[in-house]
């Protein structure tokens, strides 16, 4: 493809991309242990939580960032930085949609989250969270019916103190990591669920995020808890309103998947990725993990096209027997920006299985890396793994690098791994323009075929937001 | 610097005066390195421990020369220019006749190097290594009193391959070998270097820093052989490092046997359009030992090709790591790089660490690697066990075939046929057996 073609396709602008006004409450800039009261008190939190919070901070406080990221960004000042900020008219909780400020269910409109229409057509409860504080859900009663508790998290540690006390932060522990730590200090909020013994949830969970409120750092924290023999898919996905400051986004990802039980956890991100000249764009540093216990399943699916800079590795800790681990992975990369994201996968048990199918696809200027570990322990007995991460390349001025870590000490463990890197090949490109597709068709197609392994995982709703995600972000990037 | 840097670091190394000037340049460098631990990445399977347990401290002076016989040390059908080097000092005695080169060719110790030759060397050392990344290569240059040059002229072919030896045997204290190698092989020449590592008697706590430099000028063709089979108290941090000009070729065998600490690093840097490196390589380890190989290739410019294949065993409680990492950079288009690693675990208490990176800058390239992790093959067993096999038998096959494949691949015979009985006898003791598989 010729440098014309390339510059002229380079020109699509983040279509989600607006900013809603709504009166905000947002705490000063800075984080000391008094912030962190303050965030505690202002969700009523017991005493309990606060010390749990303060126990993060002061881990946190003695931590440095992590760097061996394959990534460039300006540092963060972290006291430069708000911790806390609610939307004003959610000082008086509302019970039911009609009492939600109108100006933020317009948003979600145009996000295309019309809530009514989502009752109704999709069959998806919804539990938005719009900035920190959880604003509206839907479809309670049904869940309730089946025994499913699906809250936010801040409901959560006042309903039902005993699962958070032994759940929260049992995945991934307050002083895991740098960003975990600070989650875990200042999370705002996030979602809850529980699903009961032997109970398959009756529909698709669904969170939509979006940071919404000019620097304020986003920490959501979110917790699954499948019981044995339970069966739940949640989804998530993120838009983000244009802006031209960094923002930064940690989050915490923790599932719990008892025995038999089987964690579907799919995600569209789609946060700003910062303009063609690579200005502002989200920050994101997530960390996600799920432990599997005895026959249990965890399958995370991602497909990330947005972030300035993304740093995740949604993992699995196969502790139990015959526990199966997934990752399906798409990142894509456009213009300047940077992602560093993999995959974990710790095999403890006895015949434990991994998969992971990881395909990357950069355009521009950016740079994507897939770094992932595979490590079986001395007990995981008949363990086996398959990776495969390929990369393709659009445009000579960007990155593809794959970092995979292997380590075995079992010997009746299999471990496989490749990787592949190519460009669009010339010869598919001809085929298709020799039968009237033009450029930009064609190597959509051909990108969504590089990607078909992985879009099969996904369920049918977010299938097709992912199909099309990929789209409109290439139509900007191709080359 | 560190308690453990300062100890290795000496001044007993004093070098001809012309070196001065490299070895100081050297000096303040290292004194800016920190020794590397766990955090280290390029460490980070890798413990420095070893070094910490004894006083490893340069010889004085040149020891007498052991009386023992060294000739079964020797590979019996190669014929090959030897030069044998024991406890790190040139054994003139024990090699052979430099007067009787071919034209062209120039083989000499920095130590009686030519005001000519001097000025080539101190052109070219330390050129091809990072020395602010390669500690080890940095103390090396330090220290470094004297050291083998070897020149291949222009449109030059070596005879014969050159085999250099290095025995250590003898000395019953733990000591320091700074081995170094400086090789030119001019515009369209060809030569085989075989390097060799031994040691001798129990095997003498020695800890061997090496560094080895080639520089591949255009058209120029090398076969390199570095086979480190010292026994498992010696140590070995070694760093061999190639420079290819256009169209240059390079065809490498490393054969590592583990040891307490065992740490090779291949760099191959393209700098020059066309050029292609063939890197093979093969580790075994027993025991409690352990190796580990760092494999870089550098593709700095267009129309490269590289193809890596590295096999280990890895058994009893023994410890293998292997990176192996391609970098394509920016104009790199139209590169071909192929790698593979492939493992063998043989016992509960081994560990294989392996990672095989890709970090490319350029789009136009076909770039693959893969890594397997596994004890031998179900099928292939079963296979055997039908045909009336025993199951331990059937093992020792399987194993040496997995290596046997890259050993099959070495072009001089002379050195596959010595390697073989060699590899086998690690597997089996059954004669009746290794003379089946021979």
């Amino acid at each position: 493809m010729s440098q014309e073609q390339i510059d002229q396709l380079i020109t699509k602008d983040y279509a989600a991309g607006f900013v809603t006004d709504i009166e905000s409450e947002t705490l000063a800039p800075g984080l000391d242990e008094d912030v962190i009261r303050f965030i505690s008190g202002k969700k009523n939190e017991p005493e309990w939580m606060l010390e749990w919070r303060l126990k993060a901070y002061r881990a946190w406080r003695e931590m440095v960032e992590p760097e061996w990221a394959h990534v460039n960004y300006p540092k963060i000042d972290f006291d430069a930085l708000s911790y806390y900020s609610a939307p004003k008219s959610m000082e008086d909780k509302p019970k039911s949609l009609d009492e939600v400020d109108p100006e933020l269910l317009e948003t979600y409109k145009k996000l295309g989250i019309p809530l009514h229409e989502q009752e109704m057509l999709a069959g998806v409860a919804v539990d938005a969270v719009f900035d920190s504080v959880s604003v509206a859900t839907t479809f309670r009663g049904k869940l309730k019916d089946a025994g499913v508790i699906f809250c936010s998290i801040s409901e959560a540690v006042h309903d039902y103190p005993e699962l958070i006390k032994k759940y929260l932060g049992s995945v991934v522990p307050q002083k895991d990591n740098f960003y975990a730590a600070l989650n875990s200090a200042v999370f705002s909020d996030g979602s809850f669920v529980y699903i009961p013994k032997g109970v398959r949830c009756p529909m698709e969970l669904s969170t939509y995020f979006r940071i919404n409120e000019q620097n304020t750092g986003q920490f959501e924290r979110t917790l699954i808890i499948a019981d044995e023999g339970s069966h739940v898919s949640y989804l998530e996905g993120c838009t983000a309103p244009m802006r031209d400051e960094n923002q930064l986004h940690a989050a915490v990802v923790e599932l719990v998947a008892l025995d038999d039980a089987n964690i579907k956890y799919s995600t569209v991100q789609n946060w700003y990725p910062g303009n063609a000249e690579g200005h502002g764009g989200i920050y994101n540093f997530v960390t996600k993990r799920g432990i599997a216990h005895t026959n249990a399943r965890i399958s995370w699916t991602q497909v990330e096209t947005g972030s300035a800079i993304t740093w995740k590795y949604p993992s699995c800790v196969l502790k139990g027997d015959n526990s199966v681990g997934e990752f399906y992975s798409v990142a894509l990369t456009n213009n300047y920006q940077q992602a560093d994201t993999g995959t974990k996968m710790i095999h403890l048990g006895k015949n434990t299985r991994s998969t992971i199918i990881s395909k990357g696809i950069s355009a521009g200027k950016s740079s994507n890396a897939y770094r992932g570990l595979v490590r079986m322990n001395p007990a995981a007995e008949g363990a086996r793994n398959y990776t495969q991460c390929d990369s393709l390349l659009i445009g000579d001025k960007c990155a593809a690098h794959t970092f995979p870590y292997i380590e075995s000490k079992n010997p009746s463990a299999v471990i496989e791994h490749e990787a592949t890197t190519s460009k669009v090949s010339d010869d598919q490109l001809y085929l298709c323009l020799q039968r009237g597709i033009d450029t930009e068709k064609a190597v959509s197609m051909i990108v969504n075929g590089f990607c078909k392994e992985v879009f099969k995982e996904l369920p049918m709703e977010f299938a097709v937001e992912a199909g099309k995600l990929l789209e409109v972000s290439l139509e900007g990037s191709v080359g | 610097m560190s308690e453990v840097l300062k100890q290795l670091y000496s001044d007993k190394y004093r070098g001809p005066a012309w070196l001065e000037a490299f070895n100081q340049q050297a000096r303040s460098q290292c004194s800016e390195l920190v020794l590397p631990g766990r955090k280290t990445e390029n460490w980070k399977y890798t413990s420095l421990r070893a070094l910490e347990m004894e006083q490893y401290q340069p010889l004085a002076e040149k020891p007498a020369l052991v009386d023992h016989d060294l000739a079964h040390l020797s590979i019996p059908q190669l014929d090959s220019i030897d030069l044998v080097f024991i406890n790190g000092y040139f054994e003139a005695a024990l090699s052979s006749d430099l007067s009787m080169l071919p034209q062209g060719v120039e083989i000499c110790l920095f130590s009686e190097a030519s005001t000519t030759q001097q000025t080539i060397i101190l052109q070219k050392l330390g050129g091809a290594i990072e020395q602010n990344k390669h500690l080890f290569a940095c103390l090396n240059s330090a220290q470094l009193s004297d050291g083998l040059f070897v020149n291949i002229g222009k449109n030059c072919v070596l005879p014969k391959p050159l085999q250099i030896v290095h025995i250590n045997t003898g000395i019953d204290q733990a000591y320091a070998v700074n081995q170094r190698l400086l090789l030119v092989a001019e515009q369209n020449s060809e030569a085989t270097v075989v390097e060799r590592f031994l040691t001798d008697d129990d095997g003498p706590a020695v800890f061997t820093n090496g560094v080895s430099e080639f520089y591949v000028e255009a058209d120029a063709r090398l076969s390199h052989y570095r086979l480190n089979m010292e026994q498992e108290e010696a140590l070995h941090i070694g760093n061999i490092s190639a420079l290819m000009q256009r169209n240059a070729q390079l065809n490498s065998f490393s054969l590592g046997l583990g040891g307490k600490l065992k740490r090779l690093d291949l760099t191959v840097e393209y700098r020059g359009e066309g050029a292609e490196a063939k890197l093979n390589g093969v580790y075994l380890t027993q025991n409690q030992q352990h190796i580990d190989y760092h494999t870089c290739i550098e593709h700095a410019v267009a129309h490269c090709t590289t193809s890596e294949v590295f096999r280990g065993i890895v058994a009893d409680s023994s410890k293998a790591v292997f990176n192996g990492r391609i970098h394509i950079h920016r104009d790199a288009q139209k590169t071909l790089a192929q790698l593979s690693n492939k493992n063998l675990l043989t016992s509960n208490k081994a560990e294989v660490d392996t990672k095989p990176e890709l970090e490319i800058y350029a789009d136009d390239v076909q770039c693959a690697h893969g890594a397997t992790v596994a004890q031998l093959d179900d099928n292939s067993m079963h296979y055997l066990r039908t045909r009336g096999v025993s199951e331990a038998e059937a093992r020792v096959m399987l194993s040496f075939a997995f290596i046997n494949e890259l050993i099959n691949d070495i072009k001089l015979s002379a050195i596959a046929d010595y390697l073989r009985p060699e590899l086998v006898n690690m597997f089996s003791t059954d004669d009746g057996l290794k003379r089946h598989l021979l």
